[in-house]
């Protein structure tokens, strides 16, 4: 990118965690993830320029609009902190870091706070499903419909088939993938879970349909959580390294990213990719876009991908988009172990939506953050060995919104 | 070691047993559930299945009786686990049958949650005995990942340290070795707290002091609660145990209140006794569910709505801190709050510090302060002492334990202000502090 953006790292909340059981209120939460991530990084509260918030619907989780506010609640010293909250569905914490990331490049601040939350434990299953549904054009593709997006992604799956042909048994290896990476991270809400392959593609009582082909073992998670990251321009972060001793090429930066929108509705998306080799074109050029800008060739110039496996469906698109395979070949990257851990380019090591949990407005932060642990040896167990750049993907809606980095 | 292939659980059909071998299976070993009948073994893969929320669990797991399986199943087991009755003559029974077939290199682990692990290991063959410990995990095991491995001084010491690794590695477990003593570390500092707060509960009520160490103090369940749910049997064997066979500072505190002791002989075993409930008791009238109270001081039940506690400011405000996140200033309130029963709340929460971390040492149950925070936070669901302590603050926690006149713990003695004490990785000490 023309002009560097630097991540100092950030924080996560354990993604395990029921806030409401807690008695907490969204604030704490928020609260716990700045503060965390001011330890982590060293910072003082008083050196953080501005702040940025990713959220989707706190309105109707929690009845709380407008929490960029709330981070002046964290600290004394963040009275007056100019901030702002941003929503793209489940791609509203990639979103914020574009926003922080821009005023950076336009010279505005040097340091950035970004925090992404969601609590989603607040609601049974069945509203949560219904207020997912605003993510989507909710009048014509949620209303009415029990949990509309386990659908509208059982059909990204029914395009794959028409097109290329889909086995389930893929769908449920990539699920198992991602629970068995999950179990090597302390934080991620299903590790410890029971999960094997077995059960991902049986159909019982305990892995039912849930729309579509996608059963329970397909779904990512309803989760609590939040992740913040601290952003820098190169004169906050060279002031940043010297004070610590360390040499400012050691920081990572955010080299790419790309962003593009497609039509909201899932059938306006599938209508206009007719004749074009990717299903969703938009996704594949914001990932396309990420890699130009970060001078990489390929998929194959990063060493780990965290990917928005909201599904597994969205995972399987994923492969393919990344460019592991050719458009409708994700099966063999599946199959000859290429995106475990290990292989030639694991995807999701943390777990992913499915394994390490998705609070939808904090997804894309905690995938950065993960990109940032990754590339700075900090992933313990799931830890991508001698990873140098790490690649994210960030989907909002039904592959409506998509926003791409690469770390390094 | 060997290496840990097929097991075979005693007592599959309780909660624990069920529990455990779901937490066997699920770590890739195939298990014989035995019990009395084949329908009970089979109750017990039911339970394993629906804690693991899967049928495919099932896969690895076989069941049969005692009478019919016991031999042949014990004679292939790398590892035999008893669930049984915490009934110590039961145990030995089943122990010298094992002892009789068991290959030599198997390992045999009791899930007891505080019985001499010494004294079921007595008379045993020298290969038991050597292959022999406690491994107790807390109720549900497939929830709550807090586990103690309990050499006896016959244990092979390579064994306990092997076994330690492999829960933790391969069954998920956050695992901690204690000493062979009565309780062993989690119940004993844990029963010690809920005992004082039944014994308190004579004078102060029932409702008042659940509320007054509610989940604020740094607990996920208030303690009398927490006693309806583990069962008052299993309460008073644990602190008659501890309180026969132990004596230390808080030995007083491990007496079981009469009133206790009395309604248990009337059949008043929490809720697992729903008909005459423990602590809280609900009844059906008509369409309506009443929630009652009981009143140590008669033996009987009011109505919560009349017997319930009143709001206590300090209480409420530290609760709203807590809500917000400011949990730091919440405990700081915590530990400046007037009146008698923010002493009182102090008396108990402090007194639960000076215990646990008394717990540690040379000669005591546990080595490293470490241990007893993890077995805190992850068996009980309780803020661990030290994370009370860096929250609260050094100074500030020794001048409390002073004012109470609780032993301040060497840890806490050598410590250096600003130290943190909690070095537990990627744990939010948040969770602990429910509002």
């Amino acid at each position: 990118m023309a002009t560097p953006i630097y991540v100092l790292g950030g924080y996560q909340t354990d993604f395990a965690r029921n806030w409401k059981k807690e008695n907490k209120h969204i604030v704490a939460m928020m609260r716990e993830a700045a503060l965390g991530g001011l330890e982590a990084t060293g910072l003082e509260p008083k050196e953080i320029d501005v702040g940025h918030v990713g959220n989707f619907a706190a309105e109707l989780y929690a009845m709380q609009g407008h929490l960029g506010a709330f981070l002046v609640d964290i600290d004394p010293s963040f009275s007056g902190l100019p901030t702002a909250r941003h929503e793209a569905a489940c791609a509203s914490g990639s979103i914020a870091i574009l926003a922080a990331s821009a005023e950076i490049e336009a010279g505005r601040y040097d340091l950035a706070m970004v925090v992404g939350v969601e609590q989603m434990k607040t609601v049974d299953p069945g509203r949560g499903a219904d207020f997912l549904g605003t993510a989507a054009w909710y009048d014509r593709e949620a209303k009415g419909i029990e949990f509309p997006f386990p659908k509208l992604f059982g059909r990204l799956g029914d395009e794959y088939d028409k097109r290329f042909g889909l086995k389930d048994e893929h769908l449920a290896h990539i699920s198992t993938i991602n629970y068995s990476n999950a179990k090597r991270n302390p934080l991620a809400q299903t590790r410890s879970w029971y999960m094997t392959e077995d059960h991902a593609r049986s159909t019982d009582k305990f892995n039912s349909v849930i729309g579509g082909r996608i059963k329970i073992s397909d779904c990512s998670q309803v989760t609590d959580g939040a992740a913040s990251l601290f952003l820098a321009s190169e004169k906050a972060a060279a002031a940043y390294a010297k004070k610590r001793g360390i040499k400012l090429e050691s920081i990572p930066k955010l080299l790419g990213w790309g962003h593009k929108t497609a039509p909201i509705e899932f059938d306006a998306k599938v209508a206009e990719s007719k004749g074009n080799p990717y299903v969703l074109p938009h996704t594949r050029q914001a990932i396309l876009d990420a890699f130009k800008r970060a001078g990489i060739a390929d998929c194959w110039g990063v060493d780990a991908i965290e990917t928005h496996d909201c599904f597994t469906t969205s995972e399987y698109m994923a492969i393919d988009h990344f460019g592991l395979t050719k458009p409708g070949e994700a099966w063999k990257a599946v199959e000859d172990g290429t995106i475990e851990m290990g292989g030639k380019l694991p995807i999701n090591p943390s777990g992913g939506l499915i394994g390490c949990g998705h609070p939808v407005g904090s997804t894309g932060t905690r995938q950065v953050l993960d990109a940032y642990k990754q590339v700075t040896g900090q992933c313990g167990e799931y830890q991508v060995d001698g990873a140098k750049k790490v690649a994210t993907l960030n989907i909002g809606g039904s592959g409506t919104t998509s926003v791409a980095f690469v770390v390094g | 070691m060997i290496p840990i292939k097929n097991v075979v659980l005693l007592g599959a059909n309780g909660t624990m047993g069920a529990g455990s071998g779901e937490v066997f299976a699920a770590g890739g070993c195939d298990v014989v559930f035995l019990a009395r009948t084949v329908d009970k073994a089979h109750e017990g893969l039911v339970t394993a299945q629906n804690m693991a929320k899967s049928a495919r669990i099932a896969d690895r797991i076989s069941v049969g009786t005692y009478e019919d399986d016991l031999e042949e199943a014990v004679s292939k087991a790398d590892l035999i686990f008893e669930a049984l009755a915490e009934d110590i003559e039961l145990k030995k029974q089943f122990f010298t049958r094992v002892d009789k077939c068991r290959r030599a290199d198997s390992i045999v682990a009791t899930v007891s949650s505080g019985l001499s692990i010494a004294e079921m290991a007595h008379g045993r063959s020298e290969t038991f005995r050597r292959n022999f410990l406690g491994i107790h995990l807390f109720n549900p095991p497939s929830v709550i990942v807090g586990t103690e491995v309990i050499p006896h001084t016959g244990t092979d010491p390579k064994l306990t340290k092997e076994i330690v690794a492999l829960l933790e590695s391969r069954f998920g477990r956050i695992a901690i070795v204690t000493d062979d003593k009565p309780a062993f570390a989690g119940n004993r500092v844990g029963f010690k707290v809920l005992n004082e707060v039944a014994q308190l509960a004579e004078k102060h009520g029932v409702a008042f002091m659940d509320y007054l160490i509610g989940p604020y103090t740094g607990r996920a369940m208030s303690p009398l609660s927490t006693v309806d749910l583990v069962g008052w049997d299993v309460h008073k064997a644990i602190v008659d145990n501890v309180h026969v066979n132990t004596k230390d500072e808080a030995h007083d505190m491990f007496a079981l209140p009469a009133y206790m002791d009395e309604l248990i002989s009337r059949g008043h075993l929490g809720n697992k006794t729903p008909q005459h409930g423990g602590f809280y008791r609900r009844v059906k009238e008509g369409n309506q569910t009443i929630n009652l109270v009981l009143d140590p001081k008669t033996g009987g039940y009011k109505d919560s709505r009349d017997a319930g506690a009143a709001k206590l400011p300090f209480v409420e405000k530290i609760r709203d801190l807590h809500r917000v996140g400011r949990y730091a200033d919440a405990m700081k309130m915590f530990t400046t709050a007037e009146g008698a029963e923010a002493d009182l709340a102090r008396k108990v929460v402090f007194g639960y510090v000076s215990y646990g971390l008394n717990r540690v040492g040379d000669r005591e149950v546990v080595r490293s302060p470490r241990d007893v925070d993890r077995i805190m936070g992850f068996g009980f669901n309780w803020a661990p002492p030290t994370v009370l302590v860096d929250v609260i603050g050094l100074k500030e926690t020794i001048k409390a334990l002073e004012q109470y006149s609780l032993p301040v713990p060497k840890v806490l003695q050598q410590a250096k202000p600003g130290e943190r004490l909690f070095t537990e990785p990627h744990v939010n000490v948040g969770r602990f502090f429910a509002a």
